[in-house]
């Protein structure tokens, strides 16, 4: 299990495939296959940052609300009659706004040596107020050729999200190759010793949340593009999402083991239970108990496998 | 001009604790310096301020009479001064290649890693201790998954990686078997030869002996006497280290015991690394337990305990008992001084007194009777001698010696009938190594029956009635009386069997 941290979420992302693929006979045919995987986009962009700082032994639970102000700041800069020049300018704005999130969460914890948790829950609120104050009301958007491009480009026929998806591991196995990589794990698995090693632990650290800030307002974009429209509110659910999907993939809360390739795994895995639920027929009042239960049941299995073997 | 470090009237506090107050080291290249002292003499401070992992707060440090100053580990390292941490500074899940050459990597285009040549740098350095290894040691094995003593080497090679002009060595030969301490003495030989100054600090005082040129004792954070080592007696060291007469005088007194019944019997216990093992022992007896690291002893303390899984019969009393729970063990009192203290047998952040009740708060009612608690506490502290500021104080405000009475303390609290002990003198001071002696010594006069695992055989020789020297999950031999002598016991611990005659 430690070796292979990500084998759990492979198994089950093939069984939700699976049963998903009972109930829906047309899974894999590309429209089909296109227009889940940009529905899951926005989140396995979240979740290959938030796996980094996570990776690096802390946690940043303000994704959710980067992305919101991102999204808010799209919706009402660009416009639903706005010009595909003002969106690709914003895009730019957008994703400094994230960098610049993320380093303000990043000098708290790693220079002022706060805790995580608290520090990333109270910028939270930071971020989501800014993203109400940007936009009071659900309205605005970005222009339709726009949202249409990112539904629709399917380049060999393939999701444009498979693109991003291999994009996004070819970086991460870029990373997880160069001395960075090497001091991220190090400074997740034990920082004392890392820093006594002259690990530069401070600037790891501080970097995590700069990556997990920069993915965030990826994260916002897409999502952004998916639904065309502003909600200050969207990113809110995505963030304890994203940490669950980071654990799936077998990154450890407690850092230095794991990496982003099974966290983006998780992600999509949740996004298939989500829509194995809307195909079930389950009654809308259930759907949140019944997707709680195969996340909890997804993250109990391997404590229980390892129970009974410890009974043997 | 060879090279030469000096640190002259060094100070450092840590908040309100003044762990040097007069700090004092020299050493010069091609020459091993012994730092020796009692735990919390501010040996670990001095050589954290050497190497640049905590600030110094007076005095200075020259380098070939240059003053230096450094407020980080990389500016140490990057004037050659390197160490092997007491505590290790390795990262459990990282391969033993990766945490070798953490921050020095060698790189390939693209700043990339180059992984092979990583793992053949690491194999040539493995290959420094070749032939002591238990395990298949290869360079792309997690270190987490490595027995101590061969972390204990990954992590001297660690710091030898670097070529460094000066290496510290805080007590690396606590986990390392007799073999690998000859081979570490053999290195440091060359090392010498190749123009390296070493700092060696250790609590053994036959090792300091073996391969120190000179020496310097702190006391209390002060230097009180450097000199040449051929100048000196171990007793001499001892006086200046302690301030006491005679702490090597605890052998055990009052001759033959009369014969107690067995109290405790084991019989063909066997467990993921032990081999189906049987012995007994009596009321009042003080058994040691011998032989290289991790030959099963720690498994065998364990299972006795019921912290892990084991098949086999053990008797205790004359009643057949099976514990599969340390807290039955405890009931019928047991009780364990874990081997790693700072994990298992501490919490460190928490007050002396709550460490010490930790296992009897069930004994002070509800609400608890903390008037009773506390003076409870304030005696066995007493008795142990335990120094402390109050027992409101943290665990980790105590030195290793102090820490270790608190572990031994929680658990004499509740009055056990069975000790295991799991290497409960690693890392303390001798001082109070021979305060526990004589308190091991006393319990089972008391009539409390101990089993005494030590990686010190001069202790088990001295301290012991019999000894069982494990070698790869069985006994191989038990050595009492006259049999019991240190060529016997090296012998056995090997696997060497003509030495261990019965």
């Amino acid at each position: 299990m430690m070796r292979f941290p990500a084998l759990f979420a492979w198994i089950l992302l093939a069984v939700a495939l699976f049963v998903n693929f009972l109930l829906q006979p047309n899974l894999f045919a590309s429209d089909t296959l296109n227009s889940n995987m940009r529905v899951f986009l926005p989140l396995i962009l979240l979740t290959a940052g938030e796996a980094v700082v996570i990776l690096a032994g802390g946690i940043d639970i303000s994704v959710g609300a980067i992305v919101s102000i991102v999204n808010a700041i799209l919706a009402t800069r660009v416009g639903l009659s706005g010009s595909p020049e003002a969106m690709w300018q914003y895009v730019i704005v957008a994703l400094l706004v994230g960098v610049l999130a993320g380093a303000f969460n990043g000098f708290f914890v790693a220079y002022l040596r706060l805790q995580p948790i608290i520090t990333t829950y109270a910028t939270s609120f930071l971020y989501a107020g800014l993203a109400l104050f940007i936009l009071p009301n659900p309205g605005g958007g970005i222009p339709s050729p726009i949202a249409e491009l990112y539904r629709s480009t399917m380049p060999l026929k393939l999701p444009l999200a498979f693109f991003i998806i291999a994009i996004l591991l070819g970086v991460w196995a870029y990373i997880r190759s160069t001395r960075y990589g090497n001091y991220l794990y190090a400074v997740g698995g034990k920082p004392q010793a890392a820093y006594e090693t002259a690990v530069p632990v401070t600037l790891v650290q501080f970097s995590t949340y700069v990556i997990s800030g920069l993915m965030a307002a990826f994260a916002g974009i897409a999502i952004t593009m998916l639904s065309g429209s502003g909600n200050a509110e969207i990113g809110a659910a995505m963030t304890l999402t994203s940490i669950t999907a980071v654990v799936i993939g077998g990154t450890a809360l407690s850092g230095g083991v794991g990496g982003v390739a099974g966290p983006v795994v998780g992600a999509i895995t949740l996004g298939f239970i989500q829509n194995i639920i809307s195909f079930a027929r389950i009654d809308t009042w259930w759907e949140t108990l019944v997707k709680a239960l195969i996340i909890v049941a997804a993250l109990a299995t391997p404590g229980i496998i390892n129970l009974f073997r410890r009974r043997e | 001009m060879a090279l030469s470090l000096s640190a002259q009237n060094i100070v450092k506090r840590y908040g309100g604790v003044l762990a040097l107050s007069d700090g004092n080291l020299e050493v010069t290249a091609g020459e091993v310096v012994a730092l020796i002292g009692a735990n919390g003499s501010g040996k670990s401070t001095m050589s954290k301020v050497i190497n640049g992992v905590v600030v110094l707060d007076g005095g200075q440090l020259l380098l070939d009479g240059k003053p230096i100053a450094f407020s980080s580990p990389q500016a140490a390292k990057k004037l050659g001064i390197s160490t092997v941490f007491q505590e290790l500074s390795l990262i459990p899940y990282m391969t033993v290649a990766d945490n070798i050459w953490l921050t020095r990597e060698p790189l390939s285009s693209g700043w990339r890693v180059n992984r092979k040549d990583v793992n053949a740098k690491t194999q040539e350095l493995l290959s420094l201790f070749a032939g002591t290894y238990k395990t298949d040691l290869r360079p792309d094995v997690w270190v987490s998954e490595l027995p101590a003593d061969e972390k204990q080497i990954v992590e001297i090679l660690k710091a030898v990686s670097v070529d460094p002009r000066i290496l510290i060595l805080d007590e690396a030969t606590a986990s390392l078997d007799s073999r690998q301490v000859q081979r570490l003495f053999d290195l440091i030989k060359t090392w010498k030869a190749d123009g390296k100054a070493i700092i060696f600090v250790s609590h053994r005082m036959e090792e300091i002996f073996r391969i120190a040129d000179r020496y310097s004792v702190l006391r209390n954070g002060k230097t009180v006497g450097a000199g040449d080592i051929k100048d000196v007696s171990d007793n001499d060291l001892v006086k200046l280290m302690v301030d006491k007469d005679s702490v090597f005088s605890y052998s055990r007194t009052g001759g033959k015991k009369e014969e107690k019944p067995v109290c405790l019997e084991v019989k063909d216990l066997k467990t993921k690394t032990l081999r189906g093992i049987s012995f007994d022992v009596r009321e009042g007896e003080l058994v040691g337990v011998g032989g290289l690291q991790g030959q099963g002893q720690r498994d065998l303390l364990l299972s006795l305990y019921g912290d892990i899984v084991f098949s086999g019969k053990v008797n205790y009393n004359n009643k057949p008992i099976h514990f599969k729970h340390p807290r039955q063990a405890m009931k019928n009192g047991f009780a364990l001084v874990p081997g790693d203290r700072a994990r298992e047998g501490l919490l460190y952040i928490r007050s002396i007194l709550e460490n010490m009740q930790l296992p009897s708060w069930a004994n002070y009612s509800f609400p608890l009777k903390m008037g009773k608690a506390g003076k409870d506490a304030a005696e066995m502290g007493a008795a142990l001698n335990l120094k402390m500021a109050s027992l409101s104080e943290p665990v980790s405000s105590l030195s290793g010696g102090n820490a270790q009475k608190v572990v031994i303390g929680k658990w004499l609290m509740r009055k056990p009938g069975l000790l295991l002990l799991d290497d409960p003198t690693k890392g303390v001071d001798v001082g109070t190594k021979a305060e526990f002696y004589s308190l091991l010594t006393k319990l089972c006069d008391e009539g409390k029956t101990i089993l005494f695992y030590s990686s010190d055989d001069e202790e088990l020789i001295g301290l012991c009635d019999r000894v069982l020297v494990l070698h790869d999950g069985g006994i191989k031999t038990e050595l009492a009386g006259a049999t019991l002598t240190r060529e016997n016991l090296i012998a056995a611990s090997l696997g060497v069997s003509e030495g261990g005659a019965n």
